[in-house]
């Protein structure tokens, strides 16, 4: 499996398939019991989890993280919360936020360091409609920005159109990689259950 | 370069850690009452005609220190569990020996200020005249929590991942204390007794070993830790 800049890939698979673990293997998380992983430049990732600290307010979590990854202090935190919509709850405590909130900062605590190389899983999940258009919004401007994406989800019909390929993980193996030529959600769907079928699924 | 990201990052870390425990008050609150209560516990169970203040005195203080300082241990990386924050950490550039010399920092201020309210009680219940001796009792007292710190740290660290790691760390990390608490009881009892320093050079070259080793051990194993 390879990925390119400015290429978005999308993982698709059944709960326990893999995605996850994959994803976790390619941050550096994990160690692949086989094979390798070269990546040209920094990583992000937005998890499950938000990886940030409930008693600390958005700013200080963004600041936190922005002072492990040796960044100058040039305000970079303000201007990633303003592009997630984020700016006026920075002084808050983030054990206040609803879930769509808590992943809008997760990708901004991902982006802190503009990184090459971004991994998504179920970036959508939890988010209503304009919190979605905002992460889909981020996801675009990281393509335009060259950054090479993978995205491990569940909801298709809204990412289907972000990805150039989609790669089908069946039983812990990446059992294709496929360009999406034009497919819809239901597309993608039908092919991935041809190969668990195929699979003895 | 190196070392002044290394002392960037710890500062980083001792400083969140800090600011959440200030945040919260968890740790600190449960270490506070957990100390009073010992102090008070072992205080008035005695029967003072059998067992003298200078008896008891050094050891109630390092019962107290001891078992305080362990439920700060225990909240420092459960902390990391939260939100699986230690993944946030790891996703980072910052070294293993950076985030380890931070959560060390994190713990040592903890404790150094669970210490600091406690000897006064320390003083007030067992009515021992230490003002003369305070910088001796103090330089111990420093000595034996470095390496409590330095070991505590890093089996909560092992342990974090654990399903029961507050049952885990006691269990783990009691027979490594037994040097230092040992240690640190025989010159408590010394320095209370107002002996000559000659007799405790054993004991202070004992706690200065275990530290090193020990601090030393726990910096070499800590990324081999954080690594899943």
């Amino acid at each position: 499996m390879d990925v390119q800049p400015g290429e978005a890939v999308l993982l698709v698979g059944g709960n326990g398939a893999g995605k996850t673990t994959l994803l976790r293997v390619m941050s550096g998380l994990l160690k692949p019991n086989r094979g390798q992983i070269e990546c040209a430049g920094a990583v992000g990732m937005v998890a499950h989890h938000t990886m940030m600290y409930d008693a600390l307010t958005a700013r200080e979590n963004l600041a936190f993280f922005a002072r492990l990854h040796g960044l100058p202090k040039d305000g970079r935190e303000d201007r990633l919360l303003e592009l997630l919509g984020l700016s006026d709850f920075a002084s808050e405590r983030i054990v206040t936020f609803s879930r769509g909130m808590l992943q809008r900062l997760a990708i901004a605590r991902s982006l802190m360091h503009e990184p090459d190389v971004m991994l998504f899983d179920e970036p959508l999940t939890g988010l209503d409609d304009a919190a979605s258009h905002i992460v889909l919004d981020v996801i675009a401007e990281l393509e335009a920005r060259q950054a090479a994406l993978v995205i491990a989800t569940h909801q298709l019909v809204e990412l289907v159109g972000v990805a150039a390929r989609v790669g089908f993980m069946v039983q812990g193996e990446l059992a294709a990689m496929e360009p999406i030529d034009g497919r819809d959600a239901g597309g993608v769907v039908s092919r991935y259950r041809e190969l668990v079928a195929a699979d003895g699924g | 370069m190196a070392d002044s990201r290394v002392a960037a990052v710890a500062f980083a870390v001792a400083a969140k850690d800090l600011r959440v425990e200030w945040r919260t008050k968890t740790a600190f609150l449960s270490a506070m009452v957990f100390a009073v209560l010992v102090l008070a516990v072992l205080y008035f169970a005695r029967d003072k005609t059998a067992v003298g203040d200078y008896a008891l005195a050094p050891g109630a203080l390092w019962v107290t220190f001891t078992f305080a300082g362990m439920l700060g241990l225990n909240r420092a990386f459960l902390l990391e569990r939260e939100n699986r924050a230690l993944d946030g950490l790891r996703l980072t550039p910052a070294s293993a020996t950076g985030i380890f010399l931070g959560k060390i920092l994190g713990n040592l201020v903890f404790l150094g200020v669970v210490e600091l309210v406690s000897l006064p009680l320390f003083i007030l219940f067992y009515d021992v005249p230490i003002w003369r001796q305070l910088p001796l009792l103090l330089g111990v007292i420093v000595l034996a929590t470095i390496g409590f710190v330095a070991v505590g740290t890093l089996l909560s660290a092992m342990v974090v991942r654990t399903r029961f790691s507050e049952v885990m760390l006691p269990v783990l990390l009691l027979p490594f204390l037994v040097p230092p608490i040992v240690s640190a009881v025989q010159l408590t009892w010394r320095i209370l007794a107002l002996r000559p320093l000659s007799e405790m050079t054993g004991w202070l070259s004992l706690l200065g070993s275990f530290d090193i080793i020990f601090f030393t051990l726990s910096l070499m194993l800590f990324e081999a830790i954080l690594v899943e």
